[in-house]
């Protein structure tokens, strides 16, 4: 019995294991969203100096945003993207997380 | 014309110079907004719109989300308008180059190569804290009233109400001066 257990016990961890091996983290995206108030000079500026990506970068994800109504500006943890829209909250911008292949 | 805000020359202080009753209007508008944060309904559409939704899709997430950060968030902005409020307080600055008064020693050191050309006696000056706290609260302020003025990307309706048109004519002028104090900002 108690065999039969440890055997079982084993298994499951390793299984578990495995899904841990499989998405340590499953990315998340922070999505910025089209509205009709910020300035794309505000958009571009505060993916600039919140994200620090370069200016071309930034000037083309303002204008994702703008022309199709969204872009993803960020991928990683969930923790982190949620600090991510929180910042981007605080700056007015319309932001929210996703699961990545949403 | 001149701009309300420019960088003072050699420093990474912004000076801002508004018109007296531009001043008032602003202190009208940033005050009303605070009024909102502190006691505004969680289901107005202004308030929706300063604190969104993390999780358009996900009710439980979003509740989580809100329950976290909301209430920073909402003193925070709260802080960044006082401090636009605080600005627009602040005695003006007394003309560069006149230190006859005690009280201009006292609050403003003497710059160096100070000519009159410095400040109007009428500027406001803004540190850098106190920049991005601005660019934050007429970020909040345009989004209070392009929710309440119901804005779109086509803009005003050729229709609208004098009295709408009025309000549409301030939010554009608050577009002007988020753009002047970025330009300021981003220009070096």
């Amino acid at each position: 019995m108690s065999t039969t257990l440890d055997e079982e016990r084993t298994g499951t961890r390793a299984e578990a294991d495995l899904r841990l091996l499989g998405a340590p983290d499953t990315p998340w995206v922070t999505l910025v969203w089209d509205d009709p108030v910020n300035l794309m000079s505000y958009v571009t500026y505060v993916f600039q100096t919140y994200f620090g990506y370069p200016k071309a970068r930034c000037e083309r994800l303002m204008m994702q945003v703008h022309t199709s109504g969204k872009a993803t500006v960020a991928t990683g943890p969930r923790e982190q993207m949620e600090r991510h829209v929180e910042a981007l909250h605080d700056f007015g911008l319309w932001a929210t997380v996703s699961k990545a292949d949403e | 014309m001149k701009l309300p805000f420019r960088r003072e020359r050699g420093g990474d202080d912004v000076l801002l110079e508004l018109p007296e009753h531009e001043r008032a209007l602003l202190i009208d508008l940033t005050r009303q907004v605070v009024q909102l944060l502190e006691h505004g309904d969680a289901d107005d559409a202004a308030v929706a719109r300063l604190l969104p939704s993390a999780y358009p899709d996900d009710a439980e997430a979003a509740s989580e989300f809100r329950r976290f950060t909301a209430d920073d968030l909402t003193n925070r902005k709260i802080a960044n308008a006082r401090v636009v409020l605080a600005t627009l307080a602040d005695r003006p600055l007394e003309p560069s180059g006149d230190d006859t008064g005690p009280t201009t020693a006292d609050t403003e050191p003497r710059r160096r190569g100070s000519r009159p050309r410095g400040p109007r006696p009428d500027a406001r000056r803004l540190d850098t804290a106190a920049q991005q706290a601005w660019l934050r609260s007429l970020t909040d302020l345009r989004l209070t009233l392009g929710t309440r003025l119901g804005v779109t990307d086509a803009g005003m309706p050729a229709d609208a109400e004098p009295h709408l048109r009025a309000m549409h004519a301030v939010f554009d002028w608050l577009g002007y001066l988020q753009e002047s104090l970025l330009q300021t900002l981003t220009r070096r």
